[in-house]
């Protein structure tokens, strides 16, 4: 597998507290690549270093084939680390031409097309000091785009979006993928949207990587049965630890091959099962369940129902 | 790539109308006008003791010389409020990424140590322009020298002395930028818009006192290494009553100045670049 990351033993302390712990990447080349995680999980840590903005305490990583910090490496890439801001005397128009000068000269023509293409053709005369928090994304997305990169880096991109402009983010982002062979790593605490979008996900906790790979196969292991039954201290003692209590039933988290031998045991111990059905996972199960996160008062994690 | 670095900075600062208006329009303008009410007043006054005096109207007849405007110009180049009014650019150009977080837009553009000369070599330009709208107003100064009290006017260059001319101006515009690269440095140090712009203000209104009343409180000579070293301001001084030539400069005097400005432009720029290089560019 190509990739265009590659981490090894990457950590980043503040005083006392390990922003990155040893973490450790391949981020392979093509697709759209999700990073979750919760907040202080070091999602922004990690960017900022990939993009030489902060140097890692200990541990390395190559970025497109370069060291972290190499200028020819770093200026293939596009980014966008959360909110981004810009000189407020500057308007829009004006912010994309310093950094395409910055990046060696960008065409005017691809300027224009960029501007349109994130919907601030009629706003790109006007100052930044005046944008919402939505046209700074967009330009700031214009910004880490118009250069061509090879990778790109959006952390947050749809934050402060109106609904119909994150629907556009989301198309532009697959495009980008699907269509100019870019590779968007995406950084976002919309589970939903990273679903959607992302081919593979890493998902990040306390500075380190907890699981990581293909959605479909991170959703698909996360399959739990949901039993209604009764007794349900029975049953609860028959399954053990791969039971948790779910309102008034259960939730067993058992793979589908040994789901009958589970079903059997349960009836032999004299359970009455009236109700049995898969709930898949969704990402939000696997990233609630792998960060160890469980809602609120301590319930379980939510699933998204299905038959089964 | 230092041309990109150039490119982008000088453009950021071109559509930067405060800072070109401080650093550029600013001080010629004061100067113009200043100069202007300082000719009308002292010629009412002026003219209040002709008359008393009952002086004969051809002494104020002497023609006004335009082409010294060019030796005012070199020799005030660096006066105290343009260097003050170009910190307003300097903190602008050198602390601006701090200021508004745009480090993480340009510094994966490019590497770190042409980041910063390209934002010298902009405020390069700066002092160039500064000085230059200086030139513009040291002529219209003396138009107005001219016209406020009814005298002719001339251009006679006999007594120019190009080589002079251009030494001193090379000596105010060093000045100017020197200034200017304390105001990199407190920038890339502390992070801050605010102490680019008063920790150089400070340091100078401190060498200006050290430089003027408190040196010879203190026992120090204009002429020893460490006055000469540590105020830039008094070497800058040496160096261009040297080139005047007006008194002759005690040995080794003109080294130890030269000595100074070449170590205050110096030692802030590659301090700077050095902490720049090993410095986290992001807020956390």
């Amino acid at each position: 597998m190509e990739t265009v990351i590659e981490i090894r033993g990457l950590t980043k302390t503040y005083g006392t507290v390990k922003a990155l712990d040893g973490l450790t990447l391949s981020i392979p080349r093509g697709g759209v690549y999700g990073i979750l995680g919760p907040n202080g999980a070091g999602k922004s840590t990690l960017f900022r270093t990939l993009l030489g903005l902060i140097r890692p305490t200990e541990g390395e990583a190559t970025v497109m084939g370069g060291r972290i910090g190499d200028p020819a490496a770093t200026r293939r890439m596009g980014s966008m680390i959360e909110t981004p801001r810009f000189p407020p005397f500057m308007t829009a128009r004006q912010v994309l031409v310093w950094l395409g000068h910055a990046h060696g000269g960008v065409a005017s023509s691809d300027i224009e097309a960029w501007l349109k293409r994130v919907g601030l053709t009629e706003a790109a005369d006007r100052r930044v000091r005046g944008f919402s928090v939505g046209m700074l994304q967009r330009l700031g997305v214009a910004a880490a785009l118009m250069t061509k990169p090879d990778l790109v880096i959006l952390d947050e991109p749809t934050s402060g979006m109106d609904p119909p402009g994150i629907q556009e983010m989301r198309a532009l982002i697959r495009s980008l993928a699907d269509d100019d062979g870019v590779t968007v790593i995406l950084a976002s605490h919309q589970l939903q949207e990273v679903e959607r979008v992302c081919d593979r996900v890493a998902i990040f906790n306390k500075g380190k990587v907890i699981t990581e790979g293909r959605v479909s196969d991170l959703t698909a292991s996360g399959e739990r049965l949901r039993l209604s039954v009764t007794p349900l201290a029975k049953a609860m003692a028959v399954l053990g630890e791969k039971a948790a209590l779910d309102g008034d039933a259960l939730v067993a988290a058992v793979p589908r091959a040994e789901a009958p031998a589970a079903i059997r045991a349960l009836v032999e111990a004299g359970v009455d099962i009236e109700e049995a059905r898969w709930i898949g996972a969704d990402l939000e199960d696997v990233f609630m369940t792998e960060t160890g996160w469980t809602g609120v008062q301590g319930t379980p994690a939510k699933g998204t129902d299905h038959a089964g | 790539m230092l041309v990109d670095a150039l490119k982008s900075e000088a453009y950021r600062v071109s559509r930067n109308r405060t800072a070109i208006f401080c650093s550029v329009v600013l001080t010629p303008l004061l100067f113009v006008f200043g100069g202007l009410a300082y000719l009308l007043m002292t010629k009412a006054k002026g003219d209040a003791l002709a008359a008393k005096a009952n002086l004969p109207p051809e002494m104020g007849n002497q023609p006004v010389n335009l082409a010294e405007a060019f030796g005012f110009a070199a020799g005030n180049g660096a006066n105290g409020v343009l260097l003050v009014f170009m910190l307003l650019a300097a903190a602008a150009v050198y602390a601006g990424d701090y200021r508004w977080e745009t480090w993480r837009l340009i510094s994966a553009r490019n590497a770190r140590p042409w980041l910063i000369l390209g934002k010298i070599g902009v405020m390069k330009v700066l002092a160039m322009i500064a000085m230059l709208a200086m030139l513009i107003a040291s002529f219209l100064f003396f138009i107005s020298q001219a016209v406020v009290a009814g005298r002719p006017m001339s251009f006679d260059l006999s007594d120019f002395n190009l080589v002079e001319f251009l030494l001193t101006w090379l000596l105010s515009y060093i000045r100017i930028v020197q200034y200017g690269l304390i105001a990199l440095l407190a920038a890339v140090v502390s992070r801050s818009l605010l102490a680019a712009l008063f920790v150089p203000w400070a340091l100078g209104f401190a060498q200006g006192l050290l430089g003027g009343p408190l040196l010879p409180i203190i026992g120090w000579a204009p002429t020893d290494w460490a006055s000469q070293l540590l105020l830039p301001g008094l070497a800058y001084d040496t160096l261009k009553a040297a080139v005047a030539g007006d008194t002759p400069a005690p040995d080794g005097l003109v080294v130890k100045a030269i000595t100074s400005l070449v170590l205050w432009c110096v030692v802030p720029v590659a301090a700077s670049i050095a902490w720049f290089q090993r410095q986290d560019l992001s807020k956390e």
